[in-house]
């Protein structure tokens, strides 16, 4: 074997690596607990966290606190196990988390915020809509010119990440973080 | 002596094994690598932009939809962060926070590890007063009464303050108030 076709394979072997190790970072799903459609990291902000959970909180969600300050939550699918998307409508409900305070936000499948001209990028503690029950009810989706708005707008129509972040959570979650009773979310209408 | 027909070469075992090696280690590396790489940015356009003040703080406006810095960011907190680097001496961080909701102090390694948070709660009202000194720390440490010394296992840190944003307008001036008492030396 020629020295320059050794030297090519080697060069792909590295490729192979570093491609290996992103596509294990990004494409396979944390670790973690389920509480509801929801998975929490329990490792995420710890100086305890193995080297994959290290970089995939750098890679998406750089600056996490430990679960004793905050509880990360991640919804990827809603109740039916369908992925979440931008241009479909959502609507969470539950209890109110047992936190100190929380908040639910909404992203881009950039893991950015959504664009929207009300500039509302979160519902919390302090805004959520409650029922007469006082169970927690708000809808993400797609900005409607009429009619009924969103709580939290989305857009466009790729993939559509919700976070609820619990600051301070109830010692009980601290210790059982899938014990939450997390908000349901279930699609509204008819999903394309 | 002839080799069997059927054995693969050696030198081409060799190379399989070596591939093999290579591949594995330019993964293990990768993700080694890759908290490190993204805080040592994330440290160093803190630093470029927070020298700009007199006070090292680096005060970003709340996030929205432009904020295209740091993944997932929170828009309902407000935050302040300090590049800090202790090798040679100690960081000095005060702060007089008169603020009635949630806020924490959190800093964290240049492996992106979170080695120590402060709440609101945990602090109470008095004046916060630390030193950051590095674990290898060999400069003198002072030890005033008042000032809590803080070990980090490395010589470059990040701050990172955060302050529960409220709706009402009252409540964001009295978070952005207690925000600017930040001070990294």
């Amino acid at each position: 074997m020629s020295r320059s076709r050794l030297a090519a394979l080697y060069a792909l072997a590295v490729i192979l690596g570093i491609v290996s190790a992103w596509l294990w970072l990004t494409k396979v799903g944390p670790s973690g607990v389920d509480a509801g459609v929801w998975r929490v990291n329990l490792l995420a902000g710890s100086t305890s966290a193995d080297a994959y959970t290290r970089a995939r909180i750098a890679l998406g969600a750089l600056l996490a606190l430990d679960r004793r300050e905050t509880l990360y939550y991640i919804a990827r699918s809603d109740e039916r196990g369908e992925s979440l998307r931008a241009d479909c409508r959502y609507r969470l409900s539950g209890p109110a988390p047992a936190a100190r305070w929380w908040s639910v936000t909404a992203y881009d499948e950039d893991f950015f915020l959504f664009e929207n001209a009300a500039r509302r990028y979160s519902v919390n503690g302090d805004t959520a809509p409650r029922d007469p029950q006082g169970q927690i009810i708000f809808d993400v989706g797609p900005e409607v010119v009429t009619g009924d708005p969103p709580d939290l707008p989305t857009q466009g129509a790729g993939a559509l990440l919700l976070t609820l972040r619990l600051y301070n959570p109830a010692l009980s979650l601290q210790r059982e973080p899938g014990s939450l009773a997390a908000p349901r979310i279930d699609v509204v209408g008819s999903c394309p | 002596m002839s080799r069997p027909e059927h054995a693969p070469p050696r030198p081409l075992l060799g190379h399989l094994i070596g591939l093999l090696i290579v591949a594995a280690a330019a993964h293990a590396l990768t993700v080694w690598a890759l908290p490190r790489v993204i805080m040592a940015e994330v440290l160093r356009v803190t630093r470029v932009e927070g020298s700009a003040n007199a006070d090292g703080v680096l005060r970003p406006p709340p996030a929205d939809h432009t904020a295209r810095r740091i993944v997932m960011p929170s828009p309902d907190l407000l935050y302040a962060t300090c590049s800090l680097d202790v090798r040679d001496r100690p960081a000095q961080i005060t702060a007089n926070i008169d603020y009635q909701r949630y806020w924490s102090i959190a800093l964290y390694a240049d492996n992106s590890d979170n080695f120590m948070v402060r709440n609101d709660r945990e602090h109470g009202a008095r004046a916060l007063r630390w030193l950051i000194v590095s674990k290898d720390a060999r400069y003198p440490i002072p030890a005033p009464r008042d000032v809590e010394i803080i070990e980090a296992p490395g010589t470059k840190v990040l701050l990172l303050m955060r302050m529960l944003l409220p709706e009402d307008s009252a409540g964001r001036a009295a978070a952005e108030a207690a925000r600017d008492s930040l001070r990294c030396r």
